[in-house]
């Protein structure tokens, strides 16, 4: 069973922090008992899938230079550094 | 000259000479100015959108090499990239974001001379089926402004459907093409996985999703695809088309193929009244027109929505990471903040339905709940493919209502997320499985549009819009009430 304490743990690690937070976790555990339908399912035997890859069908492993400005998107930019709050 | 042409009649028009770009751009550009008070369909207009029209006809006029577009207006969904133009995800959080670069269906667009109308509103981040969740907004049904499109794509619906573009291009990670194509009774196809780059979508759940054409004629889909099909060395997963024409030889009408209808799609008790009739009559019509009709069970799908659900928050809480308000977002100062509440304050900015998906997506993956919820999910997955895949053996064509619910009214699923998520259930598998779904116009029952879907296997595009096309022709739908 998936409790309140459950969800605003993970509310926290995902640093989320939400006013009405009632109305949330409600709803977050509505839908997440919703996704118990899950244990009735017949999966046994399936396996997790994986994508494959050939080597030869990747791109050749090559610097490209991204050539439009997209550090000119960062606000807070000066000589080569982000401003960030501080650290704790 | 009516705004209501299909994309082929506009060629003609233009290569004939009976219009010009510019006549038809100012044209619809004044009929947006007149309805847009009333759809809401975009977020953003293009201001150049009459100068590149006039450039296009003088290129027409001197005899140049023209694109295959001829300055048609063409709208863009807002979680795609056009440089040096906002792209915000109709999210606070991107309200000021400029793209530094074109995605590629959008220089694809540019090189075959379409005018990009506009960018069209969509749910937060496309996380919904009705725009109710665009911070910017809802788009209103045309067909009946007290209803929603549909969505995520509902905008981009609006602006075909309200003959405010000719066509336009969504993205579909759960039907959010399809669903608001069903919603506004137009056409809208999520291809198969990997046929159109993904490159300048902003992701959600990049694993199932896709750009996908939307129009208000089957041709006119297969026109849009012709020119945003194929590899794209910025996008990993595309698979080279070999150049597909999926124009020609549309007509070709699908006597002796055979088609299923998925019984898991077509019945039970969610299933409304009027879709239900709506479908029948599809399915008499596709006798009438040769094709052979059984019935097919894939008894996943009744854990498709859970199945989507869960592996999308999964993958939207990794990708909306990224907004940290450092490398996006808006104007908070850091200053007197630490780093963490600064972060968390920024997300403030998602609205409702991005924060709910953040936290399940951080749930799904978790240490202790992984093995109750992603990797079961992950097997339904594997099984759903597995049986489309005998499905597919069996049959040419999978079908079933696109939606199983009529439009509904503003308001009415906003609080109960669960029964928004359930109007998902015809669509999802074919994101969960990769193969290509198209949403055909069909009937306009009490002023409310039906869609049928059809399912064709991995790239069978080309067979699956001559079964649109075939069925587009036995209908005869009434002209929407601008």
């Amino acid at each position: 069973m998936v409790t309140k304490e459950d969800i605003e743990h993970i509310a926290k690690l995902m640093r989320i922090d939400i006013e009405n937070s009632d109305e949330y976790f409600e709803r977050v555990k509505k839908i997440l008992g919703y996704f118990d339908i899950l244990d009735k399912a017949n999966i046994e035997g399936e396996e997790v899938p994986v994508q494959q890859v050939a080597i030869d069908e990747l791109r050749d492993d090559k610097y490209v230079a991204f050539e439009d400005p997209l550090i000119q998107q960062l606000k807070n930019y000066r000589d080569s550094y982000v401003r960030a709050p501080k650290m704790n | 000259m009516s705004l209501g042409i299909s994309a082929i009649e506009y060629i003609n028009g233009i290569k004939n000479g009976t219009i010009t770009a510019e006549e038809f751009v100012a044209k619809t550009i004044e009929h947006i100015k007149k309805v847009e008070p009333k759809l809401h369909a975009f977020i953003s207009l293009n201001d150049n959108a009459l100068e590149q029209a006039r450039a296009i006809d003088k290129k027409v006029k001197a005899g140049q090499n023209v694109g295959a577009f001829y300055g048609m207006p063409i709208s863009i969904k807002d979680n795609i990239c056009i440089k040096g133009g906002k792209t915000t995800c109709a999210s606070r959080m991107l309200e000021n974001y400029t793209a530094p670069y074109d995605a590629t269906v959008v220089s694809k667009l540019n090189a075959q001379d379409a005018v990009i109308i506009g960018k069209t509103n969509l749910d937060e981040f496309a996380m919904g089926v009705a725009t109710e969740f665009s911070a910017f907004g809802p788009s209103k049904n045309p067909w009946d402004t007290e209803y929603v499109p549909g969505g995520s794509s509902g905008g981009s619906a609006v602006s075909v459907a309200g003959l405010e573009s000719i066509l336009s291009l969504g993205s579909d990670t759960g039907g959010s093409v399809r669903n608001p194509a069903s919603f506004c009774s137009i056409v809208g196809l999520k291809p198969t996985y990997g046929l159109v780059s993904r490159y300048g979508l902003v992701s959600y759940a990049n694993s199932i999703e896709q750009i996908g054409p939307m129009g208000r004629r089957v041709e006119d889909v297969a026109l849009l695809l012709n020119h945003i099909a194929g590899k794209d060395p910025h996008d990993p997963t595309t698979i080279d088309n070999k150049n597909q024409d999926y124009l020609s030889g549309i007509d070709s009408g699908i006597s002796g193929k055979k088609i299923g209808i998925i019984k898991e799609m077509s019945s039970g008790s969610g299933l409304d009244s009027t879709v239900a009739s709506v479908f029948k009559n599809s399915i008499s019509a596709f006798e009438k027109l040769g094709a052979k009709i059984e019935e097919v069970s894939l008894d996943m799908v009744e854990y498709t929505v859970a199945t989507y659900y869960v592996l999308t928050t999964a993958e939207a809480g990794s990708n909306l990471s990224r907004y940290d308000n450092l490398r996006y977002g808006y104007d908070l100062d850091s200053e007197g903040y630490e780093f963490k509440s600064y972060i968390s304050k920024a997300r403030r900015n998602f609205g409702p339905e991005v924060t709910r998906r953040m936290i399940l997506g951080g749930f799904v993956p978790s240490a202790g709940f992984a093995g109750k919820y992603l990797l079961k999910a992950l097997k339904v997955k594997s099984k759903l493919k597995k049986q489309i895949e005998a499905a597919f053996s069996k049959c040419d064509f999978l079908i079933s209502p696109t939606v199983p619910v009529l439009p509904f009214k503003f308001g009415e699923k906003i609080d109960d997320p669960l029964a928004m998520y359930l109007a998902d259930i015809n669509t999802v598998t074919a994101n969960l499985t990769g193969v290509p779904a198209i949403s055909v116009p069909y009937e306009v029952k009490n002023g409310l549009p039906v869609g049928i879907q059809i399912h064709a296997n991995l790239l069978q595009e080309k067979q699956l819009l001559q079964a649109a096309y075939a069925l587009q022709n036995t209908t005869k739908l009434p002209e929407v009430p601008l």
